[in-house]
């Protein structure tokens, strides 16, 4: 590629392993895509749990669950990433005009139902707080549902919004 | 299609224009519209001009256009 003479080594050997052909199986179809994001947002989901167990609720095994769910997780999310050819991963200047385009769609949804999770986190806890629960003791872990949410969600919708590959070449 | 018919593969084609050879198969599938400057490129990588390879309108077949099928209709 002729971008690739003005990129770093980091740059490179990023760009080699978004583009990996490893896990194409994986990706290959805009069902398996959804699936493979479904399963990332449950690991997320309990991977999350596990750690507010650990820190919050002071469970001792909630941290050899957080080990098993590491690897499934790190693989769902190469996954995503392969699926996006490192859309979210690589530096600007190793993507093309179309992949900078789409990284641009990809984070203004994200943000659009970012804003809409946000709002709705407000109004329930709002209500609660008016209703006489002790919201004020669930603030930190919606707070860090809310940073995992931000963290993760542009990951989603990218995995959501790939496409099929193009036909094999002629 | 021209790059078929020059025998160039989406690498080779995404290389010399500095893109993913996916926004070839894109281009190519009608799934997305390249800036000028890239229709440029293709353009002057295939010596022909940007409107012999890009076009408001869908292009004929090459088929029709040699032998004029279609034009009674």
């Amino acid at each position: 590629m002729a971008r690739q003479e003005q990129l770093s080594g980091y740059d490179q050997r990023m760009f080699a392993l978004m583009n990996r052909r490893e896990g194409v199986p994986l990706y290959r179809t805009a069902g398996r895509r959804r699936a493979v994001v479904g399963v990332h947002v449950v690991l997320t989901a309990a991977f999350v749990a596990a750690w507010l167990g650990t820190v919050v609720g002071e469970l001792a095994w909630t941290g050899w669950a957080m080990l098993g769910l590491l690897l499934p997780w790190c693989v769902a999310t190469g996954a995503i990433n392969g699926a996006t050819r490192g859309l979210l991963e690589l530096r600007p200047r190793a993507l093309d005009e179309r992949q900078r385009a789409e990284r641009d769609r990809v984070r203004a949804k994200a943000h659009q139902i970012m804003g809409w999770v946000l709002l709705a986190a407000v109004l329930v806890t709002g209500i609660a707080g008016f209703s006489g629960l002790a919201a004020k003791a669930l603030v930190f872990q919606v707070a860090v549902c809310a940073l995992v949410l931000h963290w993760l969600l542009p990951l989603w919708v990218a995995g959501l919004a790939a496409r099929d590959e193009p036909d094999a070449d002629e | 299609m021209v790059r078929a018919e020059r025998k160039v593969s989406r690498q080779t084609l995404a290389a010399a224009v500095g893109v993913h050879y996916q926004t070839i198969g894109y281009i190519e599938r009608g799934q997305y519209n390249p800036s000028l400057d890239l229709a440029l490129k293709v353009a002057e990588y295939f010596g022909l001009p940007v409107e012999a390879l890009f076009s408001l309108e869908p292009f004929q077949p090459l088929t029709d256009q040699v032998y004029g099928h279609g034009r009674d209709q």
